[in-house]
């Protein structure tokens, strides 16, 4: 249980306790902000019944015909809100607003093969591994250099399910762009 | 023709080549001395290149030629220089210049817009729109209009013209709903906003009813249906709020619409005649908790519910009509316990009540539990888990009950550390077993506090709290993702002066971006203090690269919301533009950035022209422009385990080193650099001004500045006291120049007695950087005085020189004592066998079990204060007299 509602600019400067977080990255405000014009509907956040934010879910929409998707750019939870479905509930959101604002054909994400534990949400969320990515990630001397896992669901709008039809190759992180 | 001719330019502009393209302007002015493109791209060039007021006074003398204003170069270049030098009125006088001669260029107007919106300007923000709306059918800009009529309206101090303003914003949103031109929740959103703060919450609820034209909008957007339910409260209709969020409720778990659901029950109870009445509502909410309590996935916030409604029931008087708010506070935690944040959600409503028999009950019921509870903590992550928010409770039970002894803080403490660190689930880096050693520090740390407090004990205060270090530590090595270990960690190192370790563990934090502004406190001029300025300085220019960036991105990102249409993002945007571009840690990191400067040293010519070159004007500060800073450091992320207003249990509070820098501090170190610029260019009149406000700002009875910065900025008064004074050769400035030098010399580590444990790791680094720094600002001194062939100058040169001979002994000395005996020291006075018998159960096990953290602590420890007096002596070396 907590307050969903759509993230504000004022949360960047009370979002410590989920973006400390080793698998939480730290954009650059002007990222935040992009996304907050661009996209609000798809940037919400889970506040708790004391005021703490819990964790926040961050997404857009880009391609175009029946590549016209919406993607995760960021899911995240603070460590002591996480056990309580509040991942899903934000991916949920997510995803109705990629099929019923913006009529998507699918949903994608990028997530760290060692991430195992989101791993396995999103495949409990009916994600699959779509393709790798090479070195999609870069070391920072905190985090090490990995490839991404792209991981797809398909939503009512691709009928035949060709959005999910994996890439059996490792792809470059340019033929990633949309 | 002009374009050819500033091509070149515009070409070393784009490599980016400032100092040729500024060379390519001068080619240009050789010839055309009348040239206002190329003068205008100068304006720019100099304000980019740190050279505010030539660009100004440059950049003003085009705008005061209208007939220059034709030119696309010269509004291009003009502007683009106001906008660097922060001038907005200037930037829109240019183009209102550019509008007289094409009065109907949508594009000019738009750029007037967009200057007012991002610098706050709502009235010329206003004028712009009015302008593009006559210009063009476009509706966005209807809603351009809009926005700024109701931005203008409610930032205005005129009482008449605010309402109208208003309504005339009412109007225009109206005639957009009439003519099927309100298609957005964000134009919708702008229309609520328009409503409301006229107070026309009524119209409002018609505007969100059901059976509405845009009632669809508001089904689809969380925040709209949640407005809608306080709306009705607004209203006074209880009835309609309580079905609204029962409907909402219905459909989603959502902690807003319970607290207004309850906000409604709670006044209509108030209202309610008979006990009847009363029951009866109670009941109907009570019953909606409990059917919403069995459903899957709502459970959480339907029992929580349960227990603000008794609580707030209790607030208004009563009694227990909603149930027993304690009892259902032991329910909740009976079913949820096994969730991390169950602590979290139910602290506040403990600490609602506070009465003695309330807390007792408490206490009995965490008796019953916690035993089996810590017996049962190995058989799965919910059980451990369990134990954990029964150990919080108990640790805020024992705040809430006001317990001062140390022993009762520490005297479970064994339980708590063997599971945290020591047991299997502390090595499968079980989320519960760091919280449990998070737990164990703040109860050593908590105890060391209230056991030590005077200033003759501090000597064991900081033997507990290396013991606390050893605890955060181990759980750092255990589980490198816990940042609360990490973030009292890096507060204890600096307590204990230990710089260079609190670095390390805050680089693996990766705090970045703005997060620099709301937890660069936690380090950003600590190593100023301790010797490592170069290292701070770092940190430092980082900040302040962040905050440059952001000044010059942010107004971008206000203009995208007018163009993507999102106006609901305005008035957030530039609150967020103004708490940052207005913040006290932006301040303070500007202030450490120029004092690390300060203190690199430079030769004379270097020096004398760092401080007369520095743009002091830009750092001055009033009571009116301290008042508008905003305080956006996050301390909420320490973690407290107590409400934030008991100070005594306030670990956050407790553990730092210095107060953290606030009015005070920007004021004094904006003072510093103002009071040597006016040395240096022997401005007396300037510079006695200076000193008595800086004289004033440390003489406050309730000044917040760390002992050594008081230190330090006494000894800039007398700096520049003793200037005065040598100015006129009649002068004696012996007494003066000898105090002066006493002070340093105090501080400066005694070659007689060997310096102890306690001295190196409280106040003896501190001092030794205070001193030093403290010195760097004398060589200045001498260095002008010497420019200004003032006679003090040979005597001030030769005492300095001998005060650097006496600072490089003892220094080395201390170098050498540090590497050759802290290390046995820590271990024979922290971790002695006769040490206090408080900590003796945290000193077994740390030394027991945790034997090599315990020595990689030490060696973090005697390495950091190794660096820090290494860094000393090598400034005494490097500032040759």
């Amino acid at each position: 249980m907590s307050t969903i509602r759509r993230f504000r600019a004022m949360d960047l400067l009370h979002f410590n306790n989920v973006n400390l977080d080793r698998y939480t990255e730290t954009y650059d405000s002007q990222f935040y902000l992009s996304y907050m014009s661009n996209w609000p509907d798809l940037f919400t956040v889970a506040e708790s019944p004391a005021q703490k934010l819990m964790g926040y879910s961050m997404g857009k929409v880009e391609g175009t015909d029946e590549l016209w998707h919406g993607h995760v750019t960021a899911l995240t939870v603070a460590p002591e809100c996480r056990r309580l479905g509040l991942a899903r509930g934000l991916m949920r959101g997510l995803e109705d607003a990629s099929e019923k604002i913006h009529d998507c054909y699918f949903v994608d994400l990028f997530v760290r093969p060692s991430n195992t534990v989101a791993i396995q949400m999103y495949e409990h969320l009916g994600y699959i591994l779509y393709r790798r990515v090479i070195d999609y990630y870069q070391g920072d001397g905190v985090m090490p250099t990995e490839y991404a896992h792209d991981m797809r669901k398909a939503l009512p709008r691709d009928k035949h399910k060709k959005s999910i039809v994996p890439v059996k190759h490792a792809v470059n992180v340019e033929d990633t762009f949309f | 023709m002009e374009g050819r001719q500033l091509r070149p330019i515009y070409d070393a502009l784009e490599l980016p080549d400032t100092k040729y393209a500024e060379e390519e302007c001068e080619k240009l002015l050789r010839k055309h001395p009348n040239h206002y493109g190329a003068q205008s791209i100068k304006a720019f060039i100099l304000a980019r290149s740190g050279r505010p007021n030539e660009a100004l006074l440059l950049g003003q003398s085009v705008l005061n030629t209208p007939s220059a204003m034709a030119s696309a170069h010269v509004q291009q270049g003009l502007s683009l220089a106001f906008r660097a030098l922060g001038r907005p009125r200037e930037e829109i006088m240019v183009y209102t210049a550019a509008l007289s001669f094409s009065p109907n260029d949508e594009s000019l107007h738009i750029k007037v817009f967009k200057t007012a919106a991002r610098n706050s300007m709502f009235k010329e923000q206003h004028h712009a729109a009015i302008q593009l709306s006559k210009l063009s059918k476009q509706q966005k800009y209807v809603w351009w209009l809009v926005v700024s009529l109701f931005l203008q309206a409610k930032h205005s101090k005129d009482d008449v013209a605010a309402p109208v303003q208003l309504k005339l914003a009412e109007r225009l949103v109206e005639k957009a709903v009439a003519d099927g031109q309100l298609t957005s929740t964000e134009e919708l959103r702008v229309y609520l906003d328009v409503l409301d703060i006229q107070d026309k919450h009524e119209q409002m609820t018609e505007v969100m009813a059901d059976n509405s034209q845009l009632a669809a909008m508001i089904s689809n957007d969380p925040d709209l249906v949640t407005q809608r339910i306080n709306l009705f409260i607004k209203v006074g209709d209880y009835d309609k709020a309580i079905m609204a969020a029962t409907a909402a409720l219905e459909s989603r778990d959502n902690w807003a619409d319970y607290k207004l659901y309850i906000e409604a029950v709670a006044t209509l109870v108030g209202q309610a005649v008979d006990a009847e009445a009363k029951h009866s509502l109670v009941a109907g909410i009570s019953s909606n908790f409990e059917k919403w309590a069995g459903v899957r996935g709502k459970a959480r916030g339907a029992k929580l519910a349960q227990v603000a409604l008794a609580t707030r029931m209790h607030e208004a008087g009563h009694g227990d009509i909603a149930g027993s708010p304690e009892a259902l506070i032991w329910d909740y935690l009976t079913e949820f316990q096994q969730k991390a944040i169950c602590y979290s959600d139910i602290m506040q409503f403990i600490v609602a009540r506070r009465e003695p028999s309330v807390l007792e009950y408490h206490q009995a019921q965490l008796e019953q539990r916690l035993p089996a509870a810590r017996d049962s903590a190995t058989n799965s992550d919910d059980a451990a888990q369990a134990w954990v928010n029964l150990e919080k409770i108990r640790y805020l039970l024992q705040a809430l009950m006001g317990e001062t002894d140390p022993k009762a803080w520490v005297a479970d403490i064994e339980p708590l550390l063997k599971f945290g660190l020591g047991s299997s689930q502390a090595r499968k880096k079980q989320p519960s077993c760091s919280d449990m050693a998070f737990i164990a520090s703040q109860r050593i740390i908590q105890a060391a506090f209230l056991a030590y407090s005077a200033a003759d004990q501090r000597e064991q205060l900081h033997s507990a709290l290396f013991k606390a270090l050893c605890v955060l530590e181990s759980g750092i090595q255990l589980n490198d993702n816990s940042f609360l270990l990490k973030l009292y960690a890096i507060r204890v190192y600096l307590y204990l002066s230990c710089y260079e370790r609190a670095q390390t563990i805050y680089d693996t934090l990766r705090i970045k971006h703005v997060q620099l502004d709301t937890l660069g406190h936690l380090i950003i001029g600590h190593g100023m203090a301790l010797g490592c300025f170069a290292l701070d300085m770092e940190l430092c220019y980082n900040g302040v690269t962040f905050y440059d960036r952001f000044q010059s991105k942010m107004p971008r990102d206000i203009e995208a919301v007018y163009q993507q249409g999102t106006y609901s993002n305005v008035q957030d945007f530039l609150e967020f533009q103004s708490n940052i571009v207005h913040s006290i840690q932006r301040e303070c990191t500007h202030r450490y950035a120029l004092r690390g400067e300060g203190f690199e040293y430079g030769n004379a010519k270097e020096t004398l022209a760092r401080w007369e070159e520095a743009d002091v004007s830009s750092i001055e500060h009033s009571e009116q422009t301290l008042s508008a800073l905003h305080d956006n450091r996050d301390v909420s992320v320490m973690g407290l385990l107590t409400p934030k207003d008991m100070a005594q249990w306030d670990l956050e509070l407790l553990t730092q080193s210095t107060p953290i820098p606030g009015h005070d501090f920007i004021r004094a170190f904006s003072l510093v650099p103002q009071v040597m610029h006016y040395l240096v260019c022997a401005d007396i009149e300037s510079l006695q001004e200076k000193l008595s406000e800086l004289t004033l700002v440390v003489d406050n009875s309730s000044c917040r500045l760390s002992r050594q910065d008081v230190l330090f900025v006494r000894g800039i008064i007398d700096v520049g006291s003793l200037y005065i004074q040598a100015s006129d050769p009649q002068n004696e400035i012996d007494g003066q120049l000898s105090r002066l030098l006493s002070v340093i010399r105090t501080n400066l580590p005694s070659n007689e007695l060997d310096p102890s444990l306690f001295s190196l790791s409280s106040d003896g680094i501190r001092n030794l950087s205070a001193a030093t720094e403290l010195f760097t600002y004398m060589l200045a001194l001498k260095h002008a005085l010497l420019a200004q062939r003032l006679p003090a100058a040979n005597a001030v040169g030769l005492a300095l020189s001998q005060l650097r001979k006496e600072a490089l002994k003892s220094v080395n000395t201390l170098r050498g004592w540090v590497d050759k005996n802290t290390r046995a020291l820590v271990e024979e006075q922290w971790l002695a066998e006769n040490d206090d018998d408080i900590f003796a159960d945290a000193k077994r096990f740390v030394v027991g079990s945790q034997k090599q953290t315990t020595s990689m602590v030490t060696k973090a420890c005697t390495t950091s204060w190794l660096r820090s007096v290494k860094n000393l002596l090598s400034q005494w070396e490097k500032c040759s007299s």
